[in-house]
């Protein structure tokens, strides 16, 4: 009768947080290894790449401003196109960071240890590019400060509050500060762990510098706990507002397709959504190359899956409420954008890509084998990337292009600006997150020590039912 | 001068459970370093509690007042526009950006009051960087410091470190 009981256990128990016997001084070593090897070939050509598509990017930025936003396909009706598209797109990835390290700590989720510094600095890229796009589509940038950020300039007027545009500048850059500085703090005892293993006095000086002389005081981590706890507890509320804002862009406006109630827990769902995708597209083949599958382990893609999962059925949920208003609304605009234009006018093959990519694609995730596999996953999790941004491209260009009136209608065809800003950028995050891996502690080490001692305890403590099986953080959390 | 008694532990309970039993024999100018923070090491050194909450709380409400009476002056007393004639000062729509900015001088309240105030960082040069070996205090040992301005204290506290379990003694003195 036992041997059943036992089987369902060892079925039940969750898959190991830190792999194998961990102690300070091996996870020191494995963890900032990949900083003090010498840089690997395919290290070396990705960044060459990045560097390459950066000048891309550079490129088009300069023609944009020279030249001006005639170089984008953009026309009246589609004012916005590519550029908002790529805006929100990059901004939904970028809350996938603050989720991981603010929310999961709230709910104190200890598989977020290995990845939070990793998506934190994703975050971070990815607001850049966002950042980028609403600067750029304003036309003349420099004429744009004054009416976008509150400064005394020789005009003598002050930015309109009242609209959302001003409230997204608000968020954002308040979203970017924080999460810098959230990172930065999560950075320094890490920065002197690397500043006291460095061999180089170059390395010592450099990260000496960027570690501020910390020395891992007990006084300093009593502040310094309660001072990650808190940012950790505003950047919740935080995060969740930034998309809610940008989604107001849309929602506040008269616009069939735009114009719904449910667009902002619908967008901070499919930002969460796309950046967890952006997380494991990236982490696949970090873990791997960079040796880390000790610390981020199948338990860590597997609850990043789920994750997903349950983030894209909030999305499908919004995507039938949309469809559902439509219809009960009676407006014959609203069902014309979302039983016609859509599904029938000449877009239609990026409304279906979008369906297949964020309807049908996630259902997969249901399966433990898909969970568990890191090829699926990570194709799983790129063609999510890819349906979320033909959802912005749908909400966007689809809606604008046919709005109520025939004779207003046109076509949008991006130009090789637009997709050179798109790809530039893609090319650009690469190269910062290339250099954050070569250069800086990629997982949060210092927690990750923490971590393995906590499990140690637990380990202890729940010796009597688990002999042999070390490391498993389930276990602690029943003791 | 200043001179800092260092003693190196392997085992994070060792360090706490000495510096307890430091402060419990009536040791002065007491500190422990650790790769993370310890669990438990608050009380033994008896800490009094942080004031970082109240930083934070501070920041949160100045910053929101200031987000809250920047929008009101600016659109509603010093250049209102009429817009369809609705009124100059909208509550409602100045929320989202008295939110963030309550967030956004929290944020900076906490970080900044963090590293300049509660840590006294970025600083060149502390004591205990003397100790070529005190590397490890970052890495995978635990440290305890016993500060003193008495050259004849120093060997009984050498000794108290040894006898708690320490590995590896030694003092630095503050170069002036």
């Amino acid at each position: 009768m036992a041997e059943p009981a036992i089987e369902a256990r060892t079925a039940l128990r969750p898959l190991a947080l830190i792999e194998g016997r961990q102690d300070d001084g091996t996870l020191n070593k494995t963890l900032n290894a990949y900083i003090w090897q010498r840089p690997q070939r395919g290290w070396l050509a990705l960044t060459l790449l990045g560097l390459a598509g950066t000048g891309l990017l550079l490129t088009a930025v300069t023609i944009t401003v020279a030249v001006g936003i005639g170089t984008w396909g953009n026309n009246i009706p589609v004012a916005w196109a590519f550029a908002i598209t790529n805006f929100v797109w990059w901004i939904g990835i970028g809350h996938a960071g603050t989720l991981i390290s603010a929310i999961l700590l709230l709910f104190q989720q200890k598989w977020r240890t290995s990845i939070n510094r990793f998506a934190e600095a994703m975050t971070l890229f990815a607001v850049l590019q966002a950042a980028l796009f609403p600067v750029l589509h304003t036309g003349r940038p420099w004429f744009a400060i004054y009416w976008l950020f509150p400064y005394p300039s020789t005009n003598a007027i002050w930015p309109q509050f009242k609209s959302p545009l001003m409230w997204d500048v608000f968020a954002v850059s308040t979203y970017f500060i924080t999460s810098l500085l959230f990172w930065y703090l999560g950075l320094i005892p890490d920065l002197a762990s690397l500043r006291d293993s460095s061999t180089s006095r170059r390395a010592r000086v450099t990260y000496g510098i960027f570690a501020l002389g910390w020395r891992g005081s007990a006084r300093h981590w009593h502040h310094y706990k309660i001072a990650y706890l808190i940012l950790a507890g505003l950047a919740t509320p935080l995060v969740l507002s930034v998309h809610t804002i940008v989604s107001w862009d849309f929602a506040v406006s008269i616009l069939p397709g735009w114009h719904t109630t449910i667009f902002p827990p619908y967008f901070v769902a499919g930002a969460v959504f796309s950046g967890f995708a952006m997380v494991l597209t990236l982490i696949i083949p970090a873990r791997r190359f960079m040796r880390l599958k000790h610390v981020v382990t199948p338990r860590h893609l597997e609850a990043m899956a789920k994750v997903m999962l349950c983030t894209g059925l909030i999305v499908d949920y919004g995507y039938l409420m949309e469809h559902f208003i439509a219809w009960y609304s009676g407006n014959v605009y609203e069902q014309w954008v979302f039983f016609n234009t859509r599904p029938k006018g000449p877009y239609s093959w990026a409304y279906y890509l979008q369906m297949f990519c964020n309807v049908v694609v996630p259902q997969v995730f249901w399966l433990k084998w898909a969970r568990r596999n890191v090829g699926v996953l990570w194709v799983g999790a790129v063609l999510i990337n890819v349906g979320m941004w033909f959802e912005r491209f749908n909400i966007i260009v689809t809606s604008l292009h046919r709005d109520f009136i025939p004779s207003n209608w046109a076509m949008y065809y991006p130009t090789w600006v637009d997709l050179s800003l798109l790809g530039g950028t893609l090319c650009f995050f690469g190269l910062l997150f290339l250099l954050f891996l070569k250069f800086l502690p990629a997982i949060a080490v210092s927690e990750v020590k923490e971590l393995n001692h906590e499990l140690h305890l637990g380990e202890a403590g729940i010796s009597l039912h688990t002999p042999k099986e070390p490391l498993h953080a389930g276990e602690l959390e029943s003791t | 001068m200043r001179r800092f008694v260092l003693g190196e532990f392997s085992e994070p309970d060792a360090c706490v459970e000495a510096a307890r039993r430091l402060r419990e024999g009536g040791v002065g100018g007491l500190d422990a370093y650790s790769p993370y923070p310890l669990h438990g090491i608050d009380e033994a050194l008896a800490l009094p509690r942080s004031k970082v909450p109240l930083v934070a709380l501070t920041g949160g409400v100045l910053g929101a007042l200031a987000g809250y009476v920047m929008q009101w002056w600016m659109n509603a007393v010093d250049f209102p526009i009429n817009v369809g004639n609705r009124p100059p000062h909208g509550f409602w729509t100045n929320i989202p950006i008295t939110f963030e900015s309550g967030i956004l001088i929290s944020v900076l309240s906490i970080f900044f009051g963090a590293i300049f105030h509660f840590f006294q960082l970025p600083r060149t040069y502390h004591p205990v960087f003397e100790s070529e070996r005190f590397r490890t205090a970052s890495l995978d040992a635990f440290w305890i410091s016993a500060e003193t301005t008495d050259e004849n204290a120093v060997p009984d506290l050498e000794g108290r470190f040894r006898a708690l379990g320490a590995h590896k003694v030694h003092t630095v003195v503050e170069t002036p």
